[in-house]
Order: C-alpha cells, then structure tokens, then sequence
C-alpha cells in the first residue's frame, strides 16, 4: 500500500509500513455521521410508534406539465454524456498508462476510501466536516428525489404511512445538514482570512456554493408552501416530521396568504427548485464540480505501488522523446489528473518551494497545464487523427513556457502535494517527466545543478570539489570489514556520507552501533559510487540507469542480500527503484536497523542524555516510506532525552528544501526553505534537531546561522545515529576510538550517568 | 567552414589530495585507483566556443575533434562528440609518449595539414595537468597561422576571426585572417551539458586513428626522442606551517608582542 495513503482505517491490513495508523481527532472528525445515524434511528422508531398508515402525500401536487422533468433530466443526461466525451477526446491523446490492470482490488478499496470515503479531505479538519456534509447530503436528498420518481413512475406508492413520515424526516434532517456544509463553506470562502481555496478563485466557485444553498432552501420552501396547504390543518401531526418545512410553513401563515396566493407561490418555487437542481447539476460538465466523478476514478488509477518509485523509461535509447515536451507526452492517467484538480491549494499550502516564496505552486501547475490541455488539446487530436504532425500543433512550448524552467527546478520531490491532494493528483512524477524533457532532450539545466550532473558522470558522485576520499571516514577506526559475500549486511555509506565533512561522524556513529551490536557486516569503500538517485530526481534518467544497472551487477556478483544506508535517499532507490532493473535486497535504514538492535537488546542506552531535542521527518524516510516510529521509538528509549514535536510533522513534515537536486542548486524566491524549516525546529525551543538524513543535517547547519545569528544558545543538528551512540556509548565514545563530531561529546558530557564501563 | 577542437584526456584534477601519487623514480604521476581522466575543462570550453560559432556559421560548418594520447582518449574525444562535434580523430602511438609542448604541437600539426581544408583551431588556454599553455601558439607557429590566446569570445565572420582576449587589466579584441589558431579561456562560460540524443549519437560515432606513420612523421621527431624539454625531478612540495599563540592581557599588549615576534623574524 503506498505510504501516500495513510491515515487507513485497517493500518495493520492495508499497509505493511508502520507508522499509518489514523491520528484520533480524524477519526473524531469522520465519526459526525454516528448522531445523524442516531437521530434516523430516533425518526423510524418515532415513526413506528405513531401508527398513521394513512399518511402519504400526493407526488406531482399542484403541478402541471411534470412531463417537463423528464425532459430536463435527459437533458442533463446528454450534457454529461457530451462532457464526458469531450474530456475523453482530450485524455486519449495521451500516451498508454502503464500498469492499471495490476492490483484491481486494491484499486477499488482506493476508490472506496479515498474517493468515496474522502479519506484525504479529512486531513484538514473543518473541510472534512463541510464536505461531509455536503456530500451525504446530496447522496440523501438524490435518494429521496429517486424514491419520489419510482414511486409515481413504477406506481409503487410505498411512500406512505410510516414510511412516509419517516421518509419526510430524513429529507429534512439531511437537508439541513446539506445547509450546515453550505454555511461552513460560505464563511470560509467570505469571511475567513484569504484562505487557499482562493488562491485561484473563480466564477464559478460563487455558483456551485451559492446554487447549493439556493436549492436546499428553495427545496425546502417548496416542502413548506406544500405543507402549508395540504398538512398543517388537515394532518399537523404528518406535518411535524418534516420538521424543518414545518417550522417554515408556520412561518408562512405569519406573511398571511390567501391559499391561491400560497398554490402559486408553491407552483413558482417548485419550478424554481428543479431549475435550478438541473442547472446546478448541469455545472458538473463546466466547472471543477466534476470532482463529483473523476476524485473517485482517480483515486482508482491512483499508483498501487510506493510514491517514491518513478517510473522507469522503457528502452530508453529508443525513444524519440525521453521527457514530457509536449502536453501529449504525458500518459492519459496524467491528464486524466488535471481534470481531477479543485483548486482547493492543499498541495501549495504544503509545498516547501511554495511556502519559502518560490516559484512553484502545485496547484497552479496543475492548472496552467490543464488550460493548455484545454487549449491545444483539440488541435492536437485532430492532428493526431488526420495523421499531421502534432509536435507543430502548439504555439508554445509547454515545458519552458507553459510551465517555466524555474518552476520544474523548484520542485524537492518531497511528496507533501501528493499526501495532501483529496483528489489523489500525482504531481511529482508529473514535474520529474517534464525535467526528463529538460536534462536529456533540451540539456537545459542550472549551471549548479548540471555540475553535479556532471560530477556523477565523470566521478561517480555529485561532490565537485570534495577532497575527502571513500574511505576517509574509516580513519582511526580501526579494522573496517570490506564486504565479501560473508557478511549478512552490506552497510552502505552513500556520497554524502563518505565525501561530506559533516557526515562523517554521523557515518563513524553508525559504524560503531553496528560493531557494537555485533552485526555481521562490511563496506564496498573505493568500489561504492553513486547508485543514481540525484540522477534521476534531477531528470536525468538515463544516466540513472546506467548507474542503477552497474549497481544491481555489483551486488549480485558480490552476492550482497541485505543493505543497511546512511541515507533515506539511497535507502528509498534501493528498494523501490532497484527492484525495477531485477535488483531485489532486504533494504534497511540505519534508523530501523537502530530499533532493532534495541528491541533485541543488542544495543542498551546506559548513558543518560540530559537533552531536549525535537525531530524532522527527513522526506525519503516518511512519506515516502511511512517510517515515522522507528526513529521517535530511539529517542523514547534515550534516558533524559526531553522530546517535542514541531507543528509540521510526521507525514505533515516540511522537506529541508534539499529534495530533488536542490542540494546543489541556488534557490530562486523570497526566502530559502532550510531557513523556513529551521525557524520551525528553533521554534520548538529545543536544544537539538534530530533526523536521520545527510541533506537534512546539511540544510539544518546551513540555516541555523541564519536563524540564530548569536552563537550563544544556538540550536544543534545531529543524526539519530550520534544521538543514539552518545547514550550508548557515553559521551566520549567511551571505549570507542576515532573522530567525534566537534563539541557533541563535550555538551553531552554533563548529564551522562555513567553506569557501565 | 572546417574546424579543429583540439582535446587533451588528463588525470581528474578533482583527484582528493590524498590520492595524488608520484612516482619520483620514474618522475611520473601515479594514476589514481578508480579516479577516471577526464576532459582537461579548458577543452571543453574551446569546444563550446566553437560550437558557439557553428550556431551562428550554419550547419555546412563541420567540427573535428582531434586529441592525442591513448586507446582511453576516445572517452575525451566522444564526449566533445556528444556537445555537438561532428567527427572525431585519436593521434596515438607509441612514439609519441614522453613527448613535450613542442612534440604535441608537432603531431597536432601534422594532423590538421593532413586534414587539410582546415580554417581555423580551437585549443583550451592550457592543459589542466601540466598547466604549460604552449601547444596553441605551437600550432600556430608551426602551421604559420595567426595565434590569439586566452578568448573570452570567439567570433568568425566574412573568413575573419575576432577574438576577446582575456588581459590582466581587462579585454582586447583582436580580429585575424583565417586560417587562425585561438585557445579559450574559461572566461567564455561552461561548456554546454550534451542532449542525450547527441550523446547516443557520439556512441555510435565511430573514431579514426593515426599513427605516427599516417601522419608522416619520423618517429625520432616525436614522443620523447623529440622533446626539447626535460623533466629533471617531479615531486610534491612539503607544505609545513607553525603556529604561534601571542599571548597578551589587552589587544594592545597583543599588537606589541606580535610586532615584537615579526621583527625577531625578519618579516618587518
């Protein structure tokens, strides 16, 4: 199950990650159905008890010309019919989705939960109460209009007695809960602070919420005009259970109508009332009101497998086009998507490039590319069908223009758009096949980020200008394993952790744990080099191939089975990507290798660590994998260790800003994303920011200086690894040998009880 | 037009510190295990400027990338393919190891007479191993062609080639008949990072080889028994350094004491 989903009701069945089971104020959130069960319940009891078998009312009262109904309503029917197809014209220029007809029961639970069950939408709360009221409201009050026409076409006539009356009292109930999803979403679109979903406001906005409320209410004064005339003398106590049109009807006899005024009052409301249902359902073909459809097919289509696996390019040196140029380079599953999008600015409120003002937003991304499906789509199959050549149909080049360099550059590939998105929009394999189209067919890349490029082609790893070797780190460490075959793990120390001064404690830390712990391991040491992930989030999937199949062989030949990484980026290729080239280990981050050990007693924390500490979720590990326990659990296990967390954590977190090649690029915007997410960490007032990723570490010392400009009191970044090897070592490593990360030893010194050793 | 990319593959000048080796024996540089050679980066840039001029000349310009060295040269000279080069030539031989300035500029030469319609070369300012800068203007001299050194831009228009040049104190523009030599500086920007289509391309290009033989030489005017320089002793300098705390109460105190020391050292 990917991590994308969390937030199951049956974590421990859908998803094998830890980690995804569904916070408690959701599960609050989504249980407001519970009273309105209750108070149906509270209806049919009622109704049983009151024995009228007589009530019932007559369908079609005081209306002539009802034939018009069905006249509108095949109308409605042809103008879905006419939308859909021209939607479907437009996807089908597309490229083949690979891959949908895998895991179909699966799909449909996805279609279930996340599209029918609005599982995302919950994650924010007050729109999970709006809409799920707005949405059971519809799906009531559809079910009562049904039950009206099959009454009068099939002659049924059941909706009488207690039926009747039980029936009157949920088409009230759930039509006041319809106006209570209105009332909420009318105050947040006018009288909240400008809030995300008007990011990109438009017409049509005003006319779905608007037309809604006009309709529950004309609905219900076409119930009350009705009642007024034909129940509140002759049978109030029928009246009652309508209790909402009641209340309105007695308000009616206030405005004192004469019953000819009261008839035609209803005869104008009730054609009001359908009208304005029709054209209300007529916008689903105009406007985002479509959702209603494509959130549930979408959620469908959405990936089966992890959300940190893109897509491989099938016989790449074939191909005519490597990336995504041109709109219909992109499959019709990714167009498919664009239709899906409600502007509702979940995926640009999380968006690290967005929040640090630059220049990218998710949403508008999705939307400038759907105008320009709309706008060069139909040429484009015309083209397609008159066998013309579509690459000359669009005056503008879509990636470069319709959507600018900068934009694609801005993205950290951090998966926070696709965790929020309620309509399951994948957007980051959507901007890494548009850099595809950057790096390999245009070569038009940042000068920084092309140097790191050009670093793993020509070095083996995107260091430029790194004067440490592979096996610096193995210095005054004494014997060092290579790996032989012998070993049970392979621990990987990634180019970050071997070539970068400040990952080489955290990669002399990790050794130590794992001697400590007794593991059976070694290290490849000269023979490692970059297994392509910067590569490939960069855009550059060919050279990422080459990498990842020249990797693949040397674990075979070296008959490699487990790996332990240094780095959630490297751990997240080995093993969702690298099963793609036939490469299939056991792969395990140090952090889950870390809990381990613990739980097995391998490893025992004797040194209390007086500290306070907050965490971040570095991307690759989180939500990318779902492995959010494993390194909260460590410092649960730390004697002392005083934990808070940020706001954004979790799967919530915020990427440190160095994601998809953005280590080595210069940022472009208002501010850079390390300082955002450092002023988050320092705002903990915490004394330490833990994690468990190279970059992160980087991006956190980076910023600190930034944030916290007086040395004195500053905040410390360290990696789990040194966190846990300081209470389990001591201080000083005691008993240990070799480098310790310049000041960490002497800090921590003070409040270590020393109990062993 | 025709024009000649001259490319040298040298030791990765990125090589860590610590595994840089000599051999003071054999007075030669250890090659460093598992650290591939590279492109010497001023090449690149003599590459991209004249691709630069390829652009604007038309497609009728055709770019030849000749390099001299051995068999793994080709990896040099492919990837100057890939930026855009048409053909590629390796000069290799045996005789023309241990060779100097002088001797390369001979055997590059040799190469471009026998290509004959040559109009003008694009050589980088200097090799990054050896740092000499000699082999532009030795071609120059010796095909007796006007030589310009260090561009910043290169520009070729009506059979004239004009060149921004580098200076210490700011630029030159210099304007030379064609045929001419130029070696770029890196003052002209990064060389540009191929398309894949173009480097699928120079993978399937197939790289002609010359010897000694097939250019005309004599084997006893190339490679070492033609040099004219000798290398007497290669060795890396000991850099060592000390440090001396000046103690002090106050920074004046401190001023005078470090004064103190730097007279007593023969600094002031």
């Amino acid at each position: 199950m990917a991590a994308l989903v969390d937030g199951a009701p049956e974590p421990q069945e859908s998803s094998p990650i830890p980690g995804q089971g569904k916070p408690a104020r959701v599960r609050f959130v989504g249980a407001w159905w519970a009273p309105a069960l209750a108070l149906s319940g509270v209806g049919l009891v009622g109704a049983a008890e009151a024995q009228r078998s007589n009530a019932g009312r007559e369908i079609f009262f005081n209306i002539e010309q009802g034939w018009a109904v069905y006249a509108l309503m095949a109308a409605l029917v042809g103008l879905l019919a006419y939308g859909i197809v021209r939607h479907a014209t437009l996807w089908m220029i597309g490229k083949p989705t690979p891959g949908l007809l895998g895991e179909v029961p699966l799909r449909f639970r996805n279609a279930l939960r996340l599209g029918i069950g609005q599982e995302k939408v919950r994650r924010d709360p007050y729109a999970g109460i709006m809409h799920t009221c707005i949405f059971f409201s519809i799906v009531v009050l559809t079910i009562v209009t049904a039950q009206v026409a099959i009454d009068d076409d099939l002659g049924l006539h059941f909706l009488q007695g207690d039926y009747y009356l039980f029936f009157s009292f949920y088409g009230d109930l759930f039509g006041l809960i319809g106006l209570v999803g209105v009332g909420m979403a009318l105050y947040r679109r006018y009288f909240d602070d400008l809030h995300r979903i008007r990011w990109d406001e438009r017409v049509e906005d005003h006319l779905i919420i608007g037309g809604l409320g006009l309709l529950l209410l004309s609905g219900f004064l076409v119930e009350a005009f009705r009642i007024n005339v034909t129940e509140l003398e002759q049978h109030p106590e029928w009246a009652k259970w309508s209790f909402v049109a009641w209340g309105l009807a007695e308000a009616l006899n206030v405005i004192d109508l004469t019953e000819g005024q009261t008839l035609t009052g209803h005869v104008w409301m009730w054609w009001g009332h359908i009208v304005l249902a029709f054209a209300w359902l007529g916008l689903i073909v105009f406007t985002r009101l479509d959702h209603i459809f494509f959130a549930p097919v979408n959620a469908f289509l959405l990936r089966t497998d992890s959300p940190g696996r893109l897509a491989t390019i099938e016989n790449i040196e074939e191909q005519e086009v490597f990336g995504v140029g041109q709109i219909q380079d992109f499959t019709w599953k990714q167009l498919f998507e664009l239709d899906a999008c409600v502007r509702c600015g979940r995926c640009s409120e999380v968006c690290p490039a967005n929040v640090a003002g630059q220049p990218l937003s998710p949403m508008h991304l999705i939307q400038d590319l759907k105008a320009h499906l709309a706008s060069v789509g139909p040429d484009i199959q015309r083209a397609g069908h008159e066998e013309g050549d579509v690459r000359a149909v669009s005056p503008l080049a879509m990636t470069g223009e319709v959507i600018g360099d900068e934009t694609l550059w801005a993205c950290r590939t951090c998966g926070a758009c696709m965790q929020e998105c309620p309509v399951m929009i994948e957007h980051v394999p959507t901007i890494v096949d548009m850099r595809r189209y950057l790096v390999m067919d245009e070569a038009r890349i940042p000068a920084s980020a092309q140097q790191a490029l050009e670093n793993i082609e020509m070095r083996g790893h995107p260091w430029r200008g790194t004067t440490l070797e592979r096996t610096t780190w193995m210095e005054g460490l004494g014997d060092v394993p290579l790996f032989d075959g012998s070993q049970e793990y392979l621990y990987w120390v990634g180019c970050s952790g071997s070539l970068v001064e400040r990952n080489l404690p955290v990669t002399q830390s990790v050794f130590r744990l794992l001697r400590e712990a007794g593991a059976s391991f070694g290290v490849l040491g000269q023979e490692e080099t970059c297994n392509g992930d910067p590569a490939r989030r960069m855009g550059n999937e060919y050279l990422f191939q080459i990498l990842a199949q020249q990797l693949v062989e040397t674990f075979k030949a070296k008959q490699v089975q487990r790996v332990i990484t240094n780095c959630p980026h490297c751990f997240n290729t080995f093993k969702n990507e690298y099963p793609q080239f036939d490469g299939h280990f056991e792969v395990l981050h140090h952090t889950e290798f870390l809990v381990q050990a613990l739980d097995e007693g391998k490893l025992t924390p004797r040194f209390a660590l007086d500290e306070s500490m907050t965490y971040h979720d570095s991307c690759y590990l989180g939500r990318m994998n779902g492995q959010y326990e494993a390194p909260r659990q460590i410092i649960e296990v730390i004697d002392g260790a005083e934990f808070t967390e940020m706001k954004r954590t979790r799967s919530k977190g915020l990427c440190c800003g160095a994601g998809g090649g953005n280590m080595w690029q210069e940022e472009v915007g208002e501010r850079r994303v390390n300082h955002v997410r450092t002023e988050e960490a320092v705002g903990t007032g915490a004394d330490q920011v833990v994690s468990n990723c190279p970059f992160c570490i980087q991006m956190f010392e980076d910023g600190i200086p930034s944030i916290q400009p007086e040395e004195e009191g500053r905040i410390a970044a360290f990696d789990i690894a040194e966190l846990l090897e300081r209470a389990v070592l001591g201080p000083d490593g005691a008993g240990s040998d070799g480098a310790r990360p310049a000041g960490a030893g002497a800090e921590a010194g003070t409040g270590a009880s020393s109990t062993g050793q | 037009m025709h024009f000649v990319v001259c490319a040298k593959q040298i030791p990765d000048p990125e090589t860590p510190p610590a595994a840089f080796r000599i051999d003071e024996q054999s007075n030669e540089v250890v090659p460093a295990q598992g650290i591939a050679p590279v492109l010497s980066q001023f090449d690149g840039m003599a590459a991209e400027a004249a691709l630069r001029v390829k652009e604007t000349a038309g497609d009728d310009t055709k770019i030849t990338v000749i390099s001299m060295g051995k068999e793994s040269a080709q990896a040099a000279i492919k990837q100057v393919l890939a930026m855009g080069a048409d053909e590629g030539l390796l000069l290799e031989d045996d005789a023309f190891e241990g060779g100097d300035s002088y001797t390369t500029a001979t055997v590059l030469s040799a190469a471009i007479e026998k290509l004959g319609d040559v109009d003008a070369v694009f050589c980088g300012r200097q090799a990054a191993d050896w740092d000499m800068g000699q082999v532009g203007l030795g071609i120059s001299e010796l095909m007796n062609w006007p030589g310009s050194i260090i561009a910043s831009d290169v520009q070729v228009a009506d059979g004239k080639m004009s060149v921004k040049r580098v200076l210490a104190d700011g630029f030159e523009t210099v304007e030379v008949p064609m045929p001419a030599v130029v070696t770029v500086s890196n003052e002209l920007g990064e060389p540009r990072y191929p398309k894949l289509q173009q480097i699928m391309q120079a993978a399937r290009k197939t790289v002609n080889t010359m010897t000694a033989a097939d250019l005309g030489l004599d084997a006893s005017s190339v490679g070492a028994a033609g040099a004219r320089l000798k290398l007497e002793r290669l060795f890396i300098p000991e850099v060592g350094g000390d440090c001396d705390m000046i103690e002090g109460e106050s920074p004046e105190e401190q001023a005078q004491a470090l004064v103190a020391a730097l007279r007593e050292a023969k600094v002031l």
